[in-house]
């Protein structure tokens, strides 16, 4: 599927006919992410480097998506996962429904927020990115529209009209193509119980310097207000491969302050790291209890967030020693005139 | 003709654009045969790692300073604000006085309630302390008022309470300080005395019937003036006095009063005025303290150097009051380190603007039909801001060499830092204004808008060269710190050691009359060369001095009539001190790319310190090496062209730091843009 999107993306690109992409998913989910069984199939059988082949590929569409010099309208109507926000999230466009459901569940499996996460999560209001990437939460729509994942909601019902106004339009103008979409648009309102209205602690907590301190600062709330939510996301957080909570922290930190490019080639270094499993199997341990044997009960290792050197995490972010190896070739754009809301993401 | 057709070709595109197709909007410009903003991402190559450079540069705390940026760039305090699809981050220095004292005040409360400030004074060890500078560097990349409030009240008070104060000073006062329960500041400088600190009038004297100090403004010229925090938040402030005990002035000391109650009202006997509005640092509350006769407790006294018993009797374990001075004074470094890096840092902004907006912007064509030449390529472009480049590059490794020092210190080394971060502070801070001032001019018209800030900073700046110690008077110091080491190296067994005066011991650098790229390129004639003209002069210096001295007059009247031959040697030490913690930091690297380029920038820093008048006026340097000097210097300019961009990227300052002409600055200023 990447390698397909890939050819047609850059097809469409030359092709002056084309003015925009529309991209939806089929059924329940916009796209629930990457077959991450299949990677891990693959490395058993060819090794690490077949793994860091799909990511390769991966996360080249991301990057051209990202750079693309015309509008990307991503139609987010069910499940948007993992995979799925690296398909849409870097796209112009977003239209989030009331079927959407978002999340980047990635440390749960012992590997980090990838597909350029750290940029677009990074990018989030205050802290609610580590938030999320740290604890994998789940967003709807409204929420979507809210912190920005999403830049419109239209009701599911509406979506068949907003595609026949945007094919009717046949104009790359993102002004118009945002202004057609509006015409279909609702303002959801949060539910009740949002994490939204939770942003005043979610920014004192994961703005803290160390995974191990957001835990701490995140229990001193619970003493204070007795709140089932700060409870779960302790849960979540005790539950997460430690190694995959300290290298996602980093990566989101680090990546907010760097252009979607460089997040993606170092994004690329840290899974090659993650494939190779030099510092920690936890990836393979994940993808065993929660998607193959499905017992949910991972044995991490290293199992505590304390015998995780920074040495060890600074590591993740560096080349991986291996002659064949090599960083991220993103394809070319400068022959592309991209438009400004592109140039301001490099 | 040819240009005139062109200019007819374009506007009539302008005028028969194709109406809109679409009932809806008015449809963005399209751009015609206009200009367009080519990212220099996408154009320029990097040929090293730029995070590897950054690691180099920044040297520690990397993922600190990356929080605390995200702390900056994701809160509404301190004023995001987009431009051109990008967020840039920079307090609105449009707001009064006033308001941008407020938000400063605000700023600082939001990052202390993060925790930022932790273990700042109650922890110890090196690891806090650079991890307090690699915070305040972070800081001062957003804004200097923020950065100066919290200096003050960390480095000045805070430090004079660890450094002057004893225990019981330690146990009261330096926790309520880091937890922010009282504001301190630092009321030393007087309307009549600043550089002078000796001379200063206020007068305390001792109340043995109550046991208490008594402190008293006696005229109009002893007040307190400059005093940051004091004009509206300061609760407290470190009183630097004369101390008169029995009748006898036992010279400058230091106490601690309370100016102002916890509900902000000034205390009685208290006197304070603002100091009014300045040419930069608006969010400074600078203000003017007159003491009525304050009476504070015996305990107030800071003396971890001399003391006074409740009978009134005045003790120190130091008798001479030039000692006793120094000892006092040498533990406020830790402010002069932090203004010397910090200039630095504000000259990498500077850089960062200029270089990437002369890789964007276009001027003049050479030949008709050819599109417009970007600034960059031009060599006297190069030659206005790359040599700039190679010294805050210089000055990035100095600023780390003193840092270490500072946190390594020793009573040994205590006169050495004394010497290198006066040396270093007063280069740092010069150049800064200078590289600022190019980068103004580089950046045109634009380097008129505030919010395009490389002009800006210079206003803000330009106090540095003032504070902390007057720029001259701390160059003079340097000269006189080195003709202290000559005469000590004249003694019988004794030899230049320390300061990296070793060179003063070996015979003196020969200069090939010939001069080729290789030599010129190479370190150790480059050391060589530097360390030639600070021999010379130091050799020079000590024979004026010793031949007035020898005329009759006093040591002090020679070197104030050597002024002249003091300014030359003290910028001969300090750009070997300086060339020599590049050579240094560029020995650590394993051959790569990534070195070579360093070593490109190493050796347009040194050649271009040959430029420097000394050389020709002196004769280290012939009319033709010289010229070969000048030549080389163009050759290196074009070959760092390339790496221009990835030099800039490597100072690991976020984009939201820079400012919009860095960037889209076509978008940054649409149409569409001002109507939001």
């Amino acid at each position: 599927m990447i390698s397909r999107l890939l050819e047609l993306f850059l097809a469409y690109e030359e092709d002056p006919n084309v003015k925009l992409v529309i991209l939806k998913g089929k059924g329940r989910a916009f796209c629930a992410g990457g077959d991450v069984v299949a990677v891990v199939h693959d490395i058993w059988a060819g090794g690490w480097r077949a793994g860091a082949n799909f990511f390769m590929k991966e996360f080249s569409l991301n990057y051209l998506m990202a750079t693309y010099s015309k509008p990307q309208v991503s139609i987010l109507n069910g499940i948007v996962m993992g995979g799925g926000n690296g398909v849409s999230m870097h796209g112009r466009f977003r239209v989030a429904t009331e079927n959407s459901v978002f999340a980047m569940p990635e440390t749960a499996l012992g590997l980090f927020p990838d597909v350029g996460a750290s940029y677009f999560l990074s990018r989030l209001p205050g802290f609610f990115g580590e938030y999320v990437g740290l604890t994998g939460a789940r967003l709807d729509g409204a929420e979507m529209l809210a912190c920005g994942l999403a830049t419109h909601f239209v009701p599911s019902a509406k979506l068949p009209m907003v595609e026949a106004a945007l094919c009717d339009a046949d104009s790359s103008d993102p002004v118009i193509i945002s202004s057609i979409i509006d015409q279909y648009c609702e303002k959801p309102s949060l539910k009740e119980q949002t994490v939204y209205n939770r942003l005043d602690v979610i920014d004192r907590c994961f703005s803290q310097r160390t995974v191990e301190e957001i835990l701490s600062a995140l229990e001193r709330e619970v003493v204070d207000q007795r709140d089932g939510w700060i409870f779960a996301t302790i849960q979540t957080l005790k539950k997460a491969s430690p190694t995959s909570l300290k290298i996602s922290l980093r990566s989101i930190r680090v990546g907010r302050v760097q252009g979607v490019g460089a997040c993606l080639a170092r994004e690329y270094r840290m899974v090659c790291h993650v494939m190779r499993g030099e510092f920690s199997k936890d990836f393979f341990e994940g993808c065993r209890a929660i998607l193959l044997d499905k017992d949910k009960n991972p044995k991490w290792e290293p199992s505590k967030l304390e015998h995780i050197a920074d040495t060890t995490i600074d590591r993740y972010f560096s080349k991986v020693k291996d002659e064949d190896w090599e960083d991220l070739k993103p394809p070319t754009r400068s022959k592309f005139n991209l438009p400004p809301y592109v140039i301001a993401k490099l | 003709m040819d240009r005139a057709f062109q200019r007819t070709k374009v506007l009539t595109g302008h005028l028969l654009q194709s109406p809109p197709t679409s009932s809806f909007q008015t449809p963005s410009l399209s751009s015609n045969a206009c200009l367009n903003y080519s990212p220099p991402e996408l154009s320029e190559k990097y040929a090293f790692d730029i995070s590897d450079m950054r690691k180099l540069m920044d040297g520690h705390d990397l993922e600190e300073r990356d929080r605390l940026f995200g702390m900056i760039t994701q809160s509404k305090v301190f004023n995001p604000r987009v431009r051109g699809g990008k967020v840039f981050v920079s307090p609105d220095y449009n707001q009064s006085m006033e308001q941008q004292r407020e938000m400063t005040w605000k700023r600082i409360e939001y990052l202390f309630e993060r925790g930022v400030f932790q273990g700042w004074l109650t922890g110890e060890g090196e690891e806090v302390e650079m991890r307090r500078f690699a915070c305040f560097e972070v800081l001062g990349l957003f804004d200097h008022s923020i950065s100066i409030k919290l200096g003050v009240h960390f480095f000045l008070w805070g430090g004079a309470i660890q450094f002057f104060g004893t225990k019981h000073h330690h146990d009261k006062w330096l926790r309520d300080t880091e937890n922010y329960l009282i504001k301190g500041c630092f009321a030393m400088t007087e309307l009549g005395h600043g550089s002078n600190v000796r001379g200063i009038e206020t007068i305390t004297t001792y109340d043995s019937n109550t046991g208490e100090f008594v402190i008293n403004t006696p005229c109009e010229s002893a007040q307190k003036y400059w005093i940051g925090g004091a004009a509206n938040h300061a609760t407290h402030t470190i009183v630097f006095s004369q101390l008169n005990i029995n009748g006898t002035n036992q010279g400058v000391h230091a106490l601690i009063a309370q100016i102002r109650d916890a509900d902000g009202n000034v205390c009685p006997n208290i006197r304070i005025a603002d100091c009014g509005h300045k040419i930069g640092l608006n969010g400074v509350d600078n203000g003017r303290i007159w003491f009525d006769n304050v009476r504070v407790p015996r305990e107030n006294l800071l003396n971890s150097v001399a003391d006074v018993s409740p009978d009134g009797k005045y003790l120190s374990a130091i008798k001479d009051p030039d000692q006793r001075f120094a000892a006092f004074l040498a533990p406020l470094t830790a402010g002069r380190v932090n203004i010397a890096v910090n200039a630095v840092y504000q000259s990498k902004v500077g850089l960062a603007i200029a270089i990437r907006y002369a890789l964007t912007r276009r001027a003049f064509s050479l030949k008709p039909k050819e599109p417009e030449v970007l600034l960059l390529d031009y060599p006297s472009h190069q030659r206005r801001l790359l040599p700039l480049l190679a010294k805050t590059y210089a000055m990035s490794f100095g600023a780390n060499y003193l840092k270490m020092l500072y946190v390594k210190r020793t009573p040994q080394s205590n006169k050495i830092i004394h010497v290198v971060s006066s040396s270093f502070k007063a280069t740092f801070t010069w150049s800064n204004m200078q590289i600022l001032q190019e980068c103004r001019e580089a950046c045109g018209g634009q380097g008129l808008k505030t919010e395009n800030r490389v002009g800006h900073l210079k206003a803000e700046h330009d106090v540095q060269s003032t504070f902390e110690g007057d720029n001259n008077i701390l160059m003079q110091q340097v000269s006189k710190a080195l003709f202290a080491e000559y005469m000590a190296a004249q003694k019988p067994n004794k030899a230049f050691k320390g300061l990296g005066l070793e060179h003063m011991n070996k015979p003196c650098p020969v200069i090939p009359s010939q001069l080729t790229t290789t030599t010129l390129r190479c370190s150790q004639f480059q050391m060589d060369v530097l360390c030639l003209r600070e021999r010379d002069l130091l050799n020079r210096f000590v024979a004026e001095v010793s031949q007035c001295q020898a005329k009759g007059e006093s040591k002090e009247h020679a070197f104030i009539m050597s002024y002249q031959l003091a300014e030359d040697l003290g910028k001969a030490f300090s750009d070997r001190a300086i060339l020599q913690t590049f050579v240094e930091a560029e020995a650590t690297l394993a051959a790569c790319s990534l070195k070579d380029v360093l070593g490109m920038l190493r050796s347009l820093y040194a050649l271009n310190c040959l430029e420097d008048g000394a050389y020709l006026r002196y004769g280290y340097l012939s009319v033709e090496n010289a010229a070969t000097v000048r030549r080389e210097i163009t050759k290196i300019c074009s070959e760092l062209r390339p790496h221009a961009l990835a030099l800039v990227s490597s100072f690991g300052i976020p984009d939201a730091f820079l400012s919009p002409i860095a960037f889209n600055w076509i978008d940054a200023n649409s149409w569409s843009s001002a109507q939001h």
